[in-house]
């Protein structure tokens, strides 16, 4: 073990908010609960694609108990939301282009009332043919879904030559992969509260993973200063990418303007979050792979397809992210990559842990894999030989300026000691009708937003009374524990006891504008951003130390939790309280701020929609399955996640993020797909989306390889999506090796593995 | 509309309301105890789980009329932040909660099974008596930690 010599850093400091989270006393948004709340319920369409001819509300307003029924003439401003190209309407004025559509709102005493009159609204509808194949949305005969047609974004990078590549190839895949329509599954849905203050302000109090940016959404559709209305959007009960979105936030808003100043709160079932809430796309990848007979990889040739189903959201980002990593984090001279992004009616598909790279990582993996079968090379091997390193090119082409962990976590993954003694775990299995493999995978993903989006983090700090701080950074706490690193890394540089810490988050009224909790960027923005407000801190304590004691600034010192005056009269001591009043007594600001712009390429690579990226965070695990041949099922009994987060801050925190991808991408893999026909969700809830439980957890090791990032917080960058991406491939390369079939077809499910082993059964 | 009494914490409490109205709702609603969650509103999640006459249930499926006279734990009187419980203790140290969402459920249910054992349990019998909890941000590597630590401490307490 390396020696820390930090108090706070790289040390596994439990979090500060589980004492409320484990005796159930922190309330979250949809805790909340009025005297004279109202309850507010969405009409959701009915067709997955259909006109609409007339909406009457008149049944429904006349029922005794409710407060109003709004539709789109009651949108004062924009009828519209979209991350990037705001394109869902708020409420559907003329057409429906799925079943999450909103076409009215509704406010009541109750929530049965509430529901009694969405029943009544009448929506007459002209239904219309839904698209519902991504490919066919692209072809000429597709109805139009949009003004501009069904392809919302076509991304392309090519390097090198193509066509010379092939030719020198000695081994050459081509396959096609498709993936699923994952849920995020967080265990909190949509839902908040909102109420119009006596002075009109509003107040939005709903969990989401950009305050700033939700306020900016709602403010646009009610033609409202965003200054007057504050969102507060932490904390949350899960998020992973499907908060990103607006979710009910506008509808809050719209309803609190007529609910005479009662709030008014929302809550999704289940049933309706699957419907109305945002997936995860599944992707169609044609990969064509190309290798000399040593192991270098000459070519790739990417097509990928994505549905976004009927609205962007981020989509276009989304694709733009799949092909900047398809090819792995590999040096292949020669690539022509092209990925399209299509509207169809299945729904609505946005941000998603990975964001992308998950269904690309599938691909590129397992060729990976049958290249190394082909050739009779360790797995291992062949990625090492390919893998680049900091200051090499990448397959895109642009060369990697930061971190680059690939190699070390492959070098730890060759001498674990699963992989080490492989053989050995293969041979015991449970029972003679099933097999185990081992499979390797290994990734990376981008860290923060890339070329041509705004990227910058903001703290604030603030002495206190009572001599704590309160450190304040917009990124809310989706779970995943920033608020601990946040009050570490500000423990750390201000050299005070931890506990005089407290960190508010996610509130437009408290916080300064951080950017989103996306993109595996907030430890490494809010860190950043909490270590350029420190300074500032220590220069306001120094100088209030200098002046109470009447010493020059260099005879002040910094100690743990006070300030030393070094005085003809010997030291003098001024703890934070005493400082705090000489401050507050002479009129001085108290509070500081801290600014930093996440560090960027210069040159994007046209046509590509915003690469690359200047920083990626690396990942390589392994996975143990065991297939039952008899059935088909596939049971994952053991993970090693080999992370390069750079420097680890808080270890406890890292696991928490290895375990967690590590069965959610188990999920992905084996189980996961909301399932949709003609348009209609298929999937409705817990009932039938299966999500691993903890009797599906198998051993999961976690090893970082700590190679120091510089431009991070104490040499940290970020973890949160890669940790589920190259399980995915893992698990599918491990199922090969075990029984000799490759899925590319996910979710691979019990029917699928059985049928491939039929068919190869049938072939030999 | 019917008066129901029941014991929530140890404290009688007296709700009127209609005896169809989900344990839950009422518990959430009328009794001021947000600590139990909804999720799925089916029985698949485990969010809802509190202790009915020490048998720990989902109570999204236990309907008002039924607990008159019955005796209910929720997560909010197993322990306070000031005085928490083992199993609270051990998730927190060990990491088990993350947005914590799911986690009042899983600790009424830990806390059920601790309560019915007199050993030190094996991973699989966790397993088992915690296979109902959904969580989707742990990986539930540390819950099984956590339940771990919390069995070792109530006996090393209970051998005293």
């Amino acid at each position: 073990m390396k020696e820390n010599h930090f108090k706070y850093i790289g040390r596994p400091v439990p979090r500060m908010d589980a004492p409320e989270k484990v005796t159930g006393t922190l309330k979250y948004m949809t805790d909340y609960h009025f005297e004279q709340m109202v309850w507010g319920k969405v009409l959701r369409s009915k067709y997955p694609y259909a006109r609409i001819k007339s909406i009457n509300t008149s049944k429904a307003e006349s029922l005794p108990g409710v407060v109003c029924v709004l539709t789109h003439k009651d949108i004062p401003g924009f009828n519209g939301f979209g991350i990037v190209v705001p394109d869902q309407p708020v409420l559907a004025r003329d057409v429906v282009r799925c079943t999450g559509d909103a076409v009215a709102l509704v406010a009541a005493e109750t929530k049965e009332i509430a529901e009694h009159a969405i029943s009544l609204i009448e929506v007459d509808y002209e239904r219309l043919n839904p698209v519902t194949d991504a490919e066919f949305a692209m072809s000429s005969n597709a109805p139009s879904l949009h003004e501009n047609g069904n392809i919302h974004s076509h991304v392309i990078i090519k390097n090198g030559n193509m066509d010379t590549a092939f030719e020198e190839a000695d081994v050459i895949l081509e396959n096609t992969f498709y993936s699923p329509r994952q849920m995020h599954a967080f265990i909190e849905t949509e839902g908040g509260w909102g109420i119009q203050e006596p002075d009109g302000m509003l107040t939005i109090r709903c969990p989401g993973q950009y305050a700033y940016r939700d306020r900016l959404q709602i403010a646009r559709a009610l033609a409202m200063n965003p200054a007057r209305i504050r969102v507060i959007s932490h904390p949350i009960g899960g998020a992973f990418g499907g908060k990103d979105e607006i979710t009910v936030q506008i509808y809050l808003a719209l309803l609190a303007l007529h609910s005479g100043g009662r709030p008014v709160k929302i809550h999704l079932s289940r049933e309706e979050s699957v419907i109305a809430g945002i997936k995860r796309h599944p992707f169609k990848v044609e990969m064509k792979t190309a290798a000399k007979k040593d192991g270098t990889l000459l070519a790739n040739q990417v097509r990928a397809v994505a549905d976004t189903g009927a609205y962007a959201s981020l989509g276009g980002a989304v694709i733009a992210l799949a092909i900047e990593h398809c090819c792995g984090p590999y040096k292949i001279p020669n690539v022509d990559l092209e990925g399209f992004c299509v509207y169809t009616n299945n729904g609505i598909s946005g941000a998603f842990r990975g964001f992308g790279v998950n269904q690309v990582c599938a691909a590129i993996e397992t060729h990976m894999d049958m290249i190394a079968e082909k050739l009779g090379m360790d797995p291992i091997e062949l990625r090492k030989k390919n893998a680049y390193e900091k200051g090499e090119r990448s397959s895109i082409g642009h060369e990697l300026k930061t971190s680059v962990g690939t190699l070390k976590t492959l070098e730890t993954a060759e001498t674990c000691e699963l992989w080490k003694n492989r053989e050995m775990y293969k041979k015991n299995i449970s029972e003679p009708w099933k097999k185990r493999g081992i499979g390797i995978a290994t990734s990376f993903h981008a860290v923060g937003m890339g070329i041509g989006l705004p990227d910058y983090g903001a703290a604030t700090i603030e002495l206190l009374p009572d001599g704590t701080f309160k450190v304040g950074v917009g990124c809310e706490d989706i779970g995943g524990g920033n608020s601990t690193v946040y009050a570490q890394v500000a423990a750390e540089l201000l050299n005070c006891d931890i506990e005089k810490i407290t960190v508010i988050q996610g509130d437009t009224a408290e916080t300064l504008d951080s950017g989103t909790v996306t993109a595996s960027r907030s430890t490494y923005t809010g860190g950043k951003a909490i270590a350029a407000a420190v300074p500032h801190m220590i220069r306001v304590l120094t100088e209030a130390a200098s002046a109470q004691h009447r010493v020059e600034p260099e005879n002040i010192l910094i100690g743990e939790n006070e300030y030393y005056a070094m005085t003809k009269n010997g030291e003098q001591v001024s703890t934070y309280e005493k400082l705090y009043a000489y401050l507050h007594e002479n009129r001085l600001s108290t509070k500081v701020e801290g600014h930093f712009m996440l560090p960027k390429e210069k040159e994007e690579l046209p046509q590509s929609g915003g690469a690359p990226h200047h920083l990626y965070g690396y990942l390589t695990h392994l996975a143990l399955v065991e297939v039952d041949t008899l059935t088909g099922e596939t049971e994952v009994l053991r993970v090693v996640s080999i992370p390069d987060a750079g420097q680890v801050l808080n270890p406890q925190g890292l696991e928490g993020q290895a375990e967690g991808g590590a069965v959610m991408g188990i999920g992905y893999t084996l189980y996961e797909d909301v399932l949709m026909d003609g348009g209609y969700h298929q999937t409705a809830n817990f009932t039938n989306y299966i999500i691993p439980t903890i009797r599906e957890t198998p051993v999961i090791e976690t090893f970082p390889v700590e190679s120091t990032e510089e431009t991070g917080p104490f040499g940290a960058k970020g973890i949160g999506e890669v940790v589920m991406i190259p399980i995915i491939a893992a698990i599918m390369n491990a199922i090969y090796d075990a029984a000799g079939v490759r899925i590319m077809h996910l979710p691979a499910t019990p029917e699928r593995i059985y049928k491939a082993l039929k068919s190869r059964d049938v072939r030999q | 509309m019917k008066t129901i009494d029941f014991f929530v914490n140890g404290t009688e409490v007296s709700v009127t309301c209609s005896p169809s109205k989900t344990l839950l709702d009422v518990l959430r609603e009328d009794a001021g105890l947000t600590g139990s969650k909804e999720c799925c509103g089916k029985g698949e999640c485990g969010s809802c789980t509190v202790s009915m006459n020490g048998l720990p249930v989902c109570s999204c499926l236990v309907l008002a009329g039924q607990v008159h006279g019955e005796n209910v734990i929720t997560v909010e009187g197993i322990g306070t932040p000031e005085n928490m419980d083992p199993v609270q203790q051990a998730f927190m140290d060990e990491g088990a909660t993350q947005c914590g969402y799911c986690t009042p459920g899983l600790i009424v249910s830990a806390r059920s099974y601790l309560n019915s054992i007199g050993h030190l349990p094996g991973l699989d019998e966790i397993k088992q008596a915690l296979g109902g909890n959904l969580c989707r941000c742990t990986g539930y590597t540390k819950i099984l930690k956590a339940v771990q630590t919390a069995a070792q401490s109530q006996l090393t307490f209970r051998d005293l």
